[in-house]
């Protein structure tokens, strides 16, 4: 395989804004990239572009407008995980040679569906029961606090931390800090979780440039490598499993450390999916920055803060950013290379090398999650 | 005329064919693979394990035990808020179900009863469903499927 980097990344910030569709959103981020890493249009080989609710043809309305036509380009689902996975094909195509310069993002309108939960689409034996996202975290919560003795409090703790982390990105969709008190003020969603253990529905769109070595060399922009990029599947039963040990992330990330040949150990920071503040806990564990059932108290005890063991979630996290599904891997992976090529401003987390990023989703049953989508970064 | 399982008019059952009631006996069907021993509710047709089509449907038992539950503050369209969701293990399967006797969630390893009960309002009448509610303790004779994910 031949070495893959990223020389580019751009954001559309985070948001409400209903008047701006996946197409147009996906579009301002892209052209951001464009004119920060200044290729020509006829520099692309292959387009990706990730979204769950964004239509038919998406990536070509978001990479035509600029000048990106007549290549292949491609719209991938899956699910909260699509942004990535998008990343994650355009890493293949560079990786295989059959490409030296892909453009990947993801882009998200959700202000479309109205206010509470996310609206599950695909028909199934629990959704047929009224499921919905927050109450299958809702339950691995419970599960989580009844197996470990951790509390509703220790949930707060990380929507804190990720709101204080948020607090300071100017592309997160909530930029204020938030108290434990202000979490337990907040309106119940499905037990222990409330409001403010989740994170919000947004509208935004985020854009990265992967390209060889040879093509990186010919642009004035720093470049991260990618060591390890993978997707995987969630295993469909419908026996018993243990709720509170994600198998999913689990097993991506074991396969992503030995891609990248690093352990959890090396990482400086983590963006993962903290669609709940459960989950963070959840896949802490399974990423192998905590210990089984002792994440909580990593949180606790400040291993999780920018300045601590690990950051996680140094931009703020779903929590903080917002969650425009396909757009959030992008995003992540993104805020990892503005970490590593040391221009995170106020996020940035001091000496960081290596980094994580995790997106896993897909409200459907008999599975963890949909999909999983993995990278790990290195400073170049 | 209606059985007595059916629901009155207007009504509308969610997983019907796949729910037995006997008197106060309520099991519902789900599919062993003799390839693999994988269980499946709801039943199939092909293992989703090992893609075998040497599948047999059988009936659970009438009780499990609670995985983990929760009350859903926030209700999906066509469901009214606050209900009462809990994952059961029964029978080597893990079923999602309203509990709607419960006003706060089930706590893990409590023991249920499959039941057949409105679950959700509808603009015609109610919304019917397998459903389950927590044992007494008192008068069981069956010892519950036990959890066995830890
Ligand atoms: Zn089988």
């Amino acid at each position: 395989m031949k070495p893959v980097y990223v020389a580019g990344a751009a954001v559309h910030p985070f948001g409400k804004q209903p008047g701006l569709n996946a197409a147009e959103l996906g579009y301002r981020a892209v052209r951001q990239l464009v004119e920060q890493t200044g290729i020509t249009p006829d520099a692309v080989d292959v387009g990706y572009g990730g979204s769950s609710y964004g239509g038919s043809l998406l990536t070509q309305r978001v990479l035509q407008r600029v000048g990106v036509s007549g290549p292949p380009v491609y719209t991938v689902e899956n699910a909260c995980a699509s942004g990535a996975s998008a990343v994650h094909l355009g890493w293949q195509a560079v990786a295989s040679g059959a490409a030296d310069c892909v453009i990947a993002f993801g882009a998200e309108n959700l202000s479309s569906f109205g206010g509470g939960t996310l609206p599950l689409t695909t028909n199934d034996i629990e959704i047929e029961q009224g499921m919905v996202m927050p109450a299958a975290y809702a339950m691995r919560a419970q599960r989580y606090l009844h197996d470990f003795g951790a509390t509703a409090d220790d949930l707060t703790a990380v929507s804190v931390k990720n709101r204080r982390n948020g607090a300071q990105n100017p592309r997160a969709h909530f930029q204020r800090e938030i108290s434990p008190q202000d979490v337990a003020d907040s309106r119940a969603i499905a037990d222990p979780l409330r409001l403010l253990h989740c994170c919000p529905n947004s509208d935004g769109a985020a854009a990265v440039l992967l390209c060889s070595e040879d093509f990186a060399r010919q642009l004035d922009t720093p470049r991260v490598r990618v060591r390890g990029s993978v997707v995987r599947s969630g295993t469909f039963h419908t026996q018993f499993r243990d709720m509170t040990w994600p198998d999913i992330t689990a097993r991506t990330a074991k396969a992503a450390y030995e891609m990248a040949g690093l352990a959890p150990a090396d990482l400086d920071l983590v963006e993962l999916h903290d669609a709940f503040s459960i989950a963070e806990l959840l896949h802490a564990e399974a990423l192998g920055i905590a210990e089984r059932g002792k994440a909580h108290q990593a949180v606790r005890n400040g291993e999780f803060d920018r300045d601590g063991r690990v950051a996680v979630s140094p931009s703020g996290g779903l929590i903080s950013r917002g969650h425009p599904v396909g757009a959030t891997g992008a995003t992540q992976i993104c805020e990892a290379y503005w970490q590593l090529t040391g221009q995170a401003g106020p996020l940035q987390v001091p000496g960081a090398s290596v980094a994580l990023t995790h997106v896993t989703g897909g409200g459907i049953f008999g599975v963890d999650n949909g999909a999983c989508a993995m990278h790990i970064l290195t400073a170049d | 005329m209606p059985s007595p399982q059916s629901p009155p008019a207007g009504d509308r059952q969610v997983g019907a064919d796949i729910t037995h009631q006997h008197g106060t006996r309520t099991t519902l069907t789900i599919t062993v693979c003799h390839a693999c021993s994988a269980r499946w509710f709801p039943p199939r047709e092909v293992c989703s394990t090992c893609a075998s089509d040497d599948v047999e449907n059988i009936e659970s038992e009438p009780q499990g035990v609670v995985y983990a539950s929760t009350v859903v503050r926030v209700a999906p369209p066509g469901f009214q808020a606050p209900f009462v969701l809990a994952y059961i293990d029964i029978s080597g399967v893990r079923v999602l179900a309203h509990s709607p006797s419960s006003d706060q969630a089930l706590t893990p390893d409590t023991p249920v009863r499959l039941t057949v009960a409105p679950i959700a309002r509808t603009a015609e009448g109610q919304l019917v469903s397998y459903a389950v509610e927590p044992l007494d303790g008192r008068d069981d004779t069956t010892t519950p499927t036990t959890g066995e994910t830890r």
